[in-house]
């Protein structure tokens, strides 16, 4: 009997279940997202945000897999031509970027979404016209919309605020302002600049700084997107050389700077105190306030060498959020897009330390923090227009010439000829 | 005792061979063709087409190979290739060779001990060795700290950021790195030598130069032979070692090589037919050296048993 019973128990709980099943389990879907965020504090800001997502659109799981961006740049064209490959991942732009899987029609434009969104208030359109190509993928800067940021970088000089103090510096507004801060750490003994070349890309970043504030962005731009009349061989081009040279026989770098790479060396020396300043972009922020805290170091936009010209500075938005032509779920992935990069998403990114591509509210920054004063300089580019270019978007090989040109195994004027006849034969 | 029938017939031609015997070797030949034979067929292939690695690829005939045999930066590669053969094939030879010398002609306390720590360079990951001698040839790292110590301040300088010793510089993490393999195969070697000859010498009373020259030298040619191909593969090859020091070929393109101009043509210039045609070229050179210097020890074989 008890058996018996047992049985009838059993069946009837299967049958409740075999009919619930149905009625529980709507369509499950799930969202493949390949992105950038790999250290704890980025995790932790999207989990959150994914999860708000999650639970916003029942039945939708979201897989994230997170890749630094060497991985992601190396892997992600193969995986986005795969039908099993990410819905939605993270792009570097640039014509080898961007602009390869655009040609290779792997990427969906997304301007339907940005208007239906209106994903193009969130931030200018000199921004959005670096997540922009043709759809042959040949001409960056115009045509289609293939993805959307939601961080920004500006490259500045971070700075100790005490040594300012000390030898009664402020802020510089101009060039020779600049040059005359230099000078003075210099002269009272300091090295005003740390700055390490081993690793290649940061001369980018510091010859750029100077280059930047010699040149207009009408002639930034044309080099970049390789428009009409876009050439290397520019006068401003031939004085940031001529200043770098300056520069470092004059020895405002960090001695041996040739042999210190980036991640280990130079960020020690600037956090030791080993030097008054650092040219470099705002993704050291975290770090160093990490280390240090928000009051010791301050942040400033380099400015301009032209007279009443704001402080063009190398910056941009970062790796884009975009989705694969052949998703099965474009509009949900176009919501998840829609998320990670609105004000819910800067709100986020802003209290780990990120600066947010789109505007922070301004009642949430405290003067005198390292992060207002970035928040702060990106505002001041952004709002003028003032936002310029990594050189190696369009140039791969461009830091080995500046390599050569600090050390002095070129003339200013040689390593201009010999960028732009790179340049010319298609870099 | 009675053989099984298939074992008779070895002497036949591969081909005349029972099947049996290939069943044995099948489990590693699927994984050879899978994992060596067929991607190297494809690199062959794709240097015959302009290809981004993803795109749709264009066939190109030989427009690849035109294109690198004007390429000046290739040549540079095979250039610092060729200048790395000294330091990770015949300067770690010669050190192999002198550590043996010591080895073998007496009796060391702990001798195993400082064997294995002879060998360590030869087994640590290549990250490891970046990131010691990265601090090591810092500015002020210990190497610039000990030649200012001795009085050599002049001597000073950020070795692997400059332009005329970052070459130099490298090759010496690399014959660190190989000369532990050339000792293990030479220490193994010379215990093979017949002690009688030994013996013999030093009855004849030969200082310890000419027992080296006479003796231990000719027993270890074969052994030379093996480590000359192995840290000359090495030396074409060289990619972490580089990558890890110097991270683009800087400074410039002064150590620039080859595997790394194929990986950043591969995957991330997007040319992915043009760096197999460069990895294609690099194979060949390798595979002809590597061919010729067997060739030689054939033939030196031959000589000796006639």
């Amino acid at each position: 009997m008890k058996r018996a019973r047992a049985l009838i128990t059993l069946t009837i709980v299967a049958v409740l279940l075999a009919a619930l099943a149905p009625a529980g389990a709507q369509e499950q879907i799930t969202l493949v997202v390949w992105d950038n965020w790999t250290r704890d504090a980025e995790q932790a800001m999207i989990d959150q945000l994914t999860a708000e997502f999650e639970a916003a659109n029942p039945g939708v799981t979201v897989q994230r897999e997170p890749y630094d961006t060497s991985d992601l740049t190396a892997l992600l064209p193969l995986a986005l031509s795969e039908a099993s490959g990410p819905d939605v991942a993270m792009i570097n732009q640039g014509y080898t970027g961007m602009g390869a899987l655009v040609q290779a029609g792997l990427l969906l434009p997304l301007d339907d979404y940005a208007a239906q969104y209106g994903w193009l208030d969130r931030y200018a359109e000199g921004l959005h016209s670096r997540n922009r190509f043709t759809p042959d993928g040949a001409t960056f800067g115009e045509g289609n919309l293939y993805g959307v940021s939601n961080t920004a970088e500006v490259v500045g000089a971070y700075y100790w605020r005490e040594d300012f103090a000390e030898l009664g510096l402020s802020i510089p507004t101009t060039f020779e302002e600049f040059e005359a801060v230099v000078k003075a750490l210099k002269d009272a003994g300091k090295t005003p600049i740390v700055f390490g070349s081993l690793d290649g890309w940061p001369a980018i970043h510091t010859w750029g700084a100077i280059q930047h504030a010699y040149s207009t962005l009408e002639e930034i731009d044309a080099f970049m997107y390789r428009r009409e009349g876009g050439t290397f061989d520019t006068e401003a081009n031939l004085l940031a050389a001529q200043k770098m040279v300056e520069w470092i026989q004059a020895g405002y770098f960090s001695p041996g700077f040739e042999g210190m790479d980036y991640d280990n060396q130079t960020f020690a020396a600037f956090l030791n105190h080993q030097g008054s300043m650092w040219i470099t972009g705002s993704w050291m922020t975290g770090s160093i306030i990490a280390e240090l805290g928000e009051e010791p170091i301050g942040f400033f936009v380099i400015p301009s060498a032209l007279p009443d010209a704001p402080p063009l500075s190398i910056g941009g938005v970062g790796l884009a959020y975009g989705i694969r032509a052949g998703t099965e779920h474009p509009d949900l992935a176009a919501a998840y897009i829609d998320l990670v990069t609105g004000p819910r998403a800067a709100e986020l990114l802003f209290e780990q330390g990120f600066l947010p591509a789109a505007e922070v509210d301004p009642d949430l920054l405290v003067e005198g923090t390292l992060t207002a004063d970035v928040v702060n300089a990106w505002n001041l580019i952004s709002s003028q227009n003032a936002v310029g270019h990594y050189l190696d978007w369009t140039m791969p090989d461009i830091a080995a010439n500046i390599q050569e040109l600090m050390a002095g195994q070129v003339t200013p004027e040689q390593f201009i000829q010999d960028v732009e006849a790179d340049y010319q034969a298609g870099g | 005792m009675r053989l099984p029938a298939w074992n008779t017939r070895l002497n036949n031609p591969p081909y005349l061979r029972p099947y049996h015997a290939y069943l044995f070797i099948l489990p590693g030949l699927v994984i050879y063709v899978l994992f060596v034979l067929w991607p190297i067929i494809n690199t062959a292939r794709y240097s015959l087409y302009d290809w981004t690695g993803f795109s749709e690829p264009t066939f190109i005939g030989f427009d690849n190979y035109r294109e690198l045999w004007r390429d000046k930066d290739f040549w540079l590669a095979l250039q610092h290739n060729a200048f790395f053969v000294i330091f990770f094939s015949i300067l770690p030879i010669m050190l192999g060779l002198f550590l043996t010398a010591l080895m073998t002609r007496g009796r060391l306390r702990g001798m195993a001990i400082f064997r294995s720590g002879l060998f360590i360079p030869q087994v640590m990951s290549s990250v490891v060795v970046g990131i010691i001698w990265r601090w090591l040839f810092a500015y002020d790292g210990p190497i610039n700290e000990f030649l200012s110590l001795i009085g050599l301040e002049s001597w000073v300088r950020p070795w692997l950021g400059d332009f005329t010793y970052a070459r130099y510089a490298v090759g010496t993490v690399g014959l660190w790195v190989q000369y532990g393999l050339c000792m293990v195969l030479f220490i193994a070697g010379a215990q093979s030598i017949n002690e009688d000859l030994y013996d013999a010498a030093r009855v004849a009373g030969a200082n310890a130069w000419q027992e080296f020259r006479h003796v231990t030298l000719p027993g270890l040619s074969q052994q030379i032979l093996v480590a000359f191909v192995l840290t000359f593969i090495a030396a074409l090859r060289v990619f972490d070692l580089v990558f890890v020091l110097t991270r683009s070929g800087g400074p410039g393109k002064e150590t620039i090589v080859t595997s790394l101009l194929i990986y950043q043509y591969a995957f991330q210039r997007n040319r992915a037919g043009y760096g197999s045609a460069m990895a294609l070229v690099l194979s060949i050179i390798i595979i002809t050296v590597s061919a010729l210097v067997m060739r030689l020890q054939a033939r030196r074989e031959e000589e000796r048993t006639v």
